[in-house]
């Protein structure tokens, strides 16, 4: 009796939409507690100094102080991190970077001890400053962590074939070097997170926009000297995340968590936008270097890849993010011979982590402008370069791994985008427009007559495509296994939860599909549970866009227990004969050559009846990976996904404004679960996408960042961003629930990429430097106010 | 964080200019908001010791916009979409009409006034140019003066205007155009929406036969504050707009810009750019 999906596939409106619309639903800040006090950080103007003393006699009688809280009230851990412990709860030796925190000033008014926290006095004396990654790796260079030994945070290197022999065999080579900037996530929520002493013999309790509950279990665990019992992390409604409420959400809980202990009351700690720009993680700016040798068929032979990140201040997830750029630095692309470095380093910025997309953006900006630039010189077009080299199914990728168990649809995605925008035909077109930007000379601002434009060529079209692979989840990174827990109700209600967490991508929603599927109810029977790691099983992190994947695979597999359960009771109770089939579908049960059908209720009253358990807890645990690290080689995913967006553009040449008028985004991300979530991903991972292409940037002076609100942080509006066109091309994999896979990150990645290729098209100029913001555009070089000053000048 | 303040709302304008003389050291007004808030949050010195808030919302007199047969006349409370929403406004003012349909979002718009754009007198307020161009005149009112006076001769220099301690801008008075006058503003900011201004410009002109008759240039945003171009507009006078002569006119308005502010840090791309924008804005205008 095959059926057709009744919810999978469906738009499903979220079910916490209503609550977020109409203001119900809880954020962190939202939590008050009687007896709650605030916490307030205390800061110096310094990007590198040691610290020699901290005199904190001007305030220690002030009746608005209740406590203040430094390193030695810490008492387990005093340094933590993701991969690497170097990061201080609290910074008592020294700073090494404008974020980092000293000590915390405790009470009832916030405002009282933002007055109080100006009159401490730190006695600090700066050290060298280390803010160009280019220079970390120099002899000389200042130990931003002495106890490390060098700034190299990470290297990962990557050998197959051999690349000299390739290069040999070329029959043109080209060396390109690309850079990509840091940017902020920029979460609408910004930090809150409020830590309550429970009783003696509980712990503590944290309540928080909190992107990974165990992780920060983790944390506040190791910097308390907690069992992990002890300490229950409760999420809250997150306002936004893209990877960004991670270990600063750690930290900031394990700070919340040390002072609760402390005094015994609940202590909040909520950030301004200024401070949580300052102190929050970003993405790693890179600079790439790409050398490669192909033929005049557009065949590649070989690609040499020097990769050095940005690392910042601290290690955080450098070497995972660095990682998955080592695996997906070529493209999909088969070549023979690759020889890839990255390495990751430390400096006095800001420190870097993860972010939505996860080390593959920077790589895709300088692999897809490498390959348009390669079809241009040998008179091909971007799509036909692509199907040259692109992955087919079986394809060898650079680590040495079989495509293989999945349907490998880089070149369906192509085609498809390729068809639906009428590329070829556009681009060719475009492209016959020759008229280039104007080279002004500055040491005569005023610009000649013959300079000027004449209004009918004043707007520029393009259009440009870009490819990716992805790879699916943890990786060789780390154990990757999701668990679930549900329980039927004797009326047929469901409570579901799963340990991966609702970062506001709409997990739980697509997990009460699956849910509802599996038991042929409708998503409204099902009511999601908050998680509390005090009760729900521990499932790793909400990353690497592993949620449908891997939860939504321990949701499907813990479903399907429980209906082996009642068909078992319905087959016992009924005497059926074993190949009479058993349908779950509109809340009801349906069987072959059988009576009138029962309802789901009915058949959960009588399970109850009969004694027999309908809660559980179900697994979903991944392949095996494999990766030797010394050469990069082994099956780094267990599965992949491909996308192809095709970006359509106008420039304007006097000003060197992109505007952004159409993206077409081709999406194989397996099965859609929930159609209204997929869309909602690829509007908003092209939008991101887009911000990160042509206007984002944190820019730092001496360590210092500029714009440290959204008035300087420009990231673009609906205004900005035209037509987006969400294409689906559904891919069987034989793993995730019914092959459900990835998407959160592909959506984001390529959009960057495809907008400089279309510029490339309509003005016939490359982008070497991201973004491509005003000046990029038309002087190919970023402008910087003198001095961190606010507002216009 | 904004430590804690008192605000009142006075009634009507008596008791507003009242509460000014009794409080004068340590009050602001407050309109909108969406300038004095953001500047509270950020310590701004500009709002420095400030211990009340005087919010003159809902003071009527300042809250309308009336038209006699020689003028408009608009409160100096009016928001940007109620300006928006005037049919006056949008027929007889296009040029402030756009400059305030381009200023933030209609979240911002629903709450900034037009008196709040100026009384800072940042240079990139967006009505500013298109108010010099109309020949915008400024009523300020305190408990024992009236004055009218140009927008030009308000501002007076970054930051400054002739607004004293004790006085409000009651309304802005603009002279009805000529049907015989054309023109255009312009804006350029980092994106579409929500963005502060890197270039403004608005120009009015009159041309008879190609010949121009009249020309009121300004600008915003390039200069350090908005200001109006007098040697452009007597030199434009009586010339023939052929094409040569538009890009000679825009060649000095750069000059004049980069005499007015000698080279910034975004001067190599403000400068060319903004010579490139006038020369479309006049293209535009000659074509209609």
């Amino acid at each position: 009796m095959n059926k057709e999906f009744s919810v999978v596939g469906k738009p499903v409106i979220r079910e916490d939409g209503l609550d977020k619309v109409t203001g119900r639903a809880k954020f962190a800040d939202d939590y008050k507690f009687p007896g709650m006090l605030h916490a307030v950080m205390l800061r110096i103007s310094s990007a590198h100094a040691k610290i020699n003393s901290i005199d904190f006699s001007a305030i220690e009688n002030d009746e608005s102080l209740v406590s203040i809280i430094t390193a030695d009230d810490v008492p387990g851990t005093k340094k933590v991190g993701m991969i690497k412990n170097d990061q201080p709860i609290f910074c008592n030796e020294k700073v090494v970077t404008p974020g980092d925190v000293l000590a915390m000033i405790v009470g009832e008014s916030e405002a009282k001890l933002h007055e109080l926290v100006k009159k401490i006095k730190v006695d600090f004396t700066p050290l060298p400053l280390l803010t160009d990654p280019k220079k970390s790796l120099e002899t000389d260079a200042v130990l931003i962590h002495p106890v490390e030994g060098s700034n190299l945070i990470i290297h990962h290197p990557l050998r197959k074939g051999n690349v000299e022999k390739g290069f040999a065999e070329s029959e043109f080579v080209l060396e390109q070097t690309y850079s990509t900037q840091l940017i902020e996530h920029s979460y609408l929520e910004p930090e809150a997170v409020v830590a309550i002493p429970l009783e003696t013999s509980l712990g503590v309790k944290v309540i928080g926009s909190i992107q990974n509950p165990f992780t920060t279990r983790r944390f506040v665990s190791e910097v308390l000297n907690f069992p992990l019992s002890k300490v229950r992390i409760q999420q809250a409604h997150l306002g936004g995340s893209f990877g960004g409420k991670d270990d600063i959400m750690c930290i900031l809980s394990a700070r919340a968590a040390v002072a609760a202990m402390k005094i015994n009351r609940p202590v909040k700690i909520r950030y301004t936008r200024e401070e949580s720009i300052l102190e929050s993680y970003k993405r790693h700016p890179y600079v790439l270097n790409y050398k490669v040798g192909y033929n005049k068929s557009g065949k590649i032979q070989a690609m040499k890849i020097d990769i050095l990140a940005d690392g910042g201040a601290y290690a955080s997830m450098s070497p995972f993010v660095t990682w998955r750029t080592v695996v997906q630095a070529t493209g999909p692309y088969e070549i023979e011979n690759v020889h890839t470095d990255v390495r990751a380093v430390y400096t006095n910025n800001p420190y870097t982590g993860a972010m939505r997309g996860f080390g593959s953006p920077q790589p895709i900006f300088a692999q897809e402008s490498l390959m348009d630039e390669i079809a241009v010189q040998l008179n091909m077009t971007p799509d036909e370069i692509r199907k040259v080299n692109g992955y087919k199914s079986g394809s060898i990728t650079a680590t040495g791994q079989k495509l293989q168990n999945h349907e490998v649809n880089l070149l369906t995605v192509l085609e498809t985008a390729e068809e639906d925008t009428g590329f070829r035909k556009k681009w060719l077109e475009n492209k016959k427009d020759k008229s280039q930007l104007i080279e002004y000379d500055f040491s005569s601002p005023i610009i000649n007559e013959s300079q000027f434009i004449s209004p009918d060529s004043l707007i520029k079209k393009g259009i440009g495509l870009a490819v990716s692979f992805r790879g699916c989840s943890l990786g060789a990174e780390g154990t990757d296994a999701a668990s679930a827990y549900i329980s039927i109700q004797n009326d047929g209600s469901v409570y579901l939860d799963c340990g991966l967490a609702e970062n506001g991508q709409g997990l739980r929603t697509t997990y009460s599909i699956i849910a509802a599927e599996v038991f042929g109810i409708s998503t409204d029977q099902i009511i999601y549970l908050e998680l509390d790691t005090g009760t729900t099983p521990d499932s790793g992190p909400t990353v690497a866009s592993r949620a449908t994947l891997m939860g939504g695979g321990a949701v499907k597999a813990t479903a399907e227990i429980l209906r082996k359960r009642l068909e078992e009771l319905i087959r016992s109770e009924w005497n059926l004969k074993s190949d009479d089939e058993i349908v779950f579908q509109n809340n009801q049960v349906l069987i072959t050559n059988h009576q009138s059908p029962i309802t789901f209720k009915d058949i959960c009253k009588l399970a109850y009846q009969r004694g027999i358990s309908l809660a559980t807890i179900g697994w979903y645990k991944s392949p095996s990976v494999g990766w030797d690290e010394h050469v990069g080689q082994g099956d780094a995913y267990f599965t992949y996904v491909y996308g192809c967006q095709v970006a359509e553009v106008r420039v304007n040449i006097a000003t060197g404004e992109i505007y952004v008028d159409k993206v077409t985004a081709v999406h194989d991300a397996g099965k859609v679960i929930n159609m209204l979530g997929a869309l909602g991903q690829v509007y908003g991972g092209v939008t991101q996408g887009a911000g990160y292409g042509i206007f984002e940037e944190v820019t730092t002076d001496k360590g210092f960042i500029r714009e440290l609100n959204f008035d300087q942080y420009t990231i673009p509006t609906s205004k900005d961003i035209g037509e987006i066109n969400p294409i689906f091309v559904e891919g069987k994999d034989i793993y995730g629930p019914w092959g459900a896979k990835s998407l959160g990150e592909p959506t984001l990645e390529l959009t960057a990429a495809a907008i400089s290729n279309a510029v490339y098209n309509a003005v016939g100029k490359r982008f070497f430097k991201l973004p491509m913001n005003l000046e990029e555009v038309l002087l190919s070089k970023k402008l910087r106010p003198e001095d961190l000053k606010r507002g216009s000048k | 964080m904004i430590s804690s303040l008192e605000i009142l709302i006075p009634k009507n304008l008596n008791e507003a200019l009242s509460l000014l003389v009794e409080r004068k050291n340590n009050c602001r007004i407050i309109a909108g908001g969406t300038d004095v808030v953001p500047g509270l949050q950020q310590g701004s010195n500009r709002f420095a010791n400030s211990e009340l808030l005087i919010d003159i919302n809902r003071i009527p007199e300042i809250k309308s916009i009336t038209q006699t047969r020689e003028k408009i006349s608009i409160g100096g409370a009016e928001t940007f979409s109620d300006m928006l929403q005037n049919q006056i406004v949008k027929e007889e003012l296009p040029l402030l009409w756009k400059a305030c349909s381009t200023i933030g979002s209609v979240q911002i718009r629903n709450r900034a006034t037009i008196a709040g754009n100026f009384v800072n007198n940042a240079p990139c307020a967006d009505t500013v140019p298109a108010l010099l161009v109309y020949n915008a005149t400024i009523e300020v009112e305190s408990l024992s003066s009236k004055k009218e006076i140009s927008i030009g001769e308000f501002l007076t220099g970054p930051y400054k205007t002739k607004l004293n301690k004790d006085e409000i801008v009651t309304r802005i008075n603009i002279p009805i155009p000529s049907k015989e006058f054309r023109g255009d503003f312009y804006k350029l900011g980092r994106r579409r929406a929500v963005a502060i201004s890197r270039i403004t410009l608005a120009v009015l002109t009159k041309t008879q036969n190609h010949m121009i008759d009249e020309i009121r240039i300004a600008s915003g945003a390039v200069t350090p504050i908005g200001i109006r171009f007098s040697d452009l507009e007597k030199l434009a006078k009586g010339k023939y707009a052929d094409d040569k002569f538009l890009k000679l006119l825009s060649q000095k308005l750069g000059e004049q810009i980069l005499n007015v502010t000698g080279l910034r840090w975004s001067s190599e791309y403000k400068l060319p750019v903004v010579q490139q924008m006038f020369y479309q804005l006049l293209k535009e205008i000659e074509h209609g």
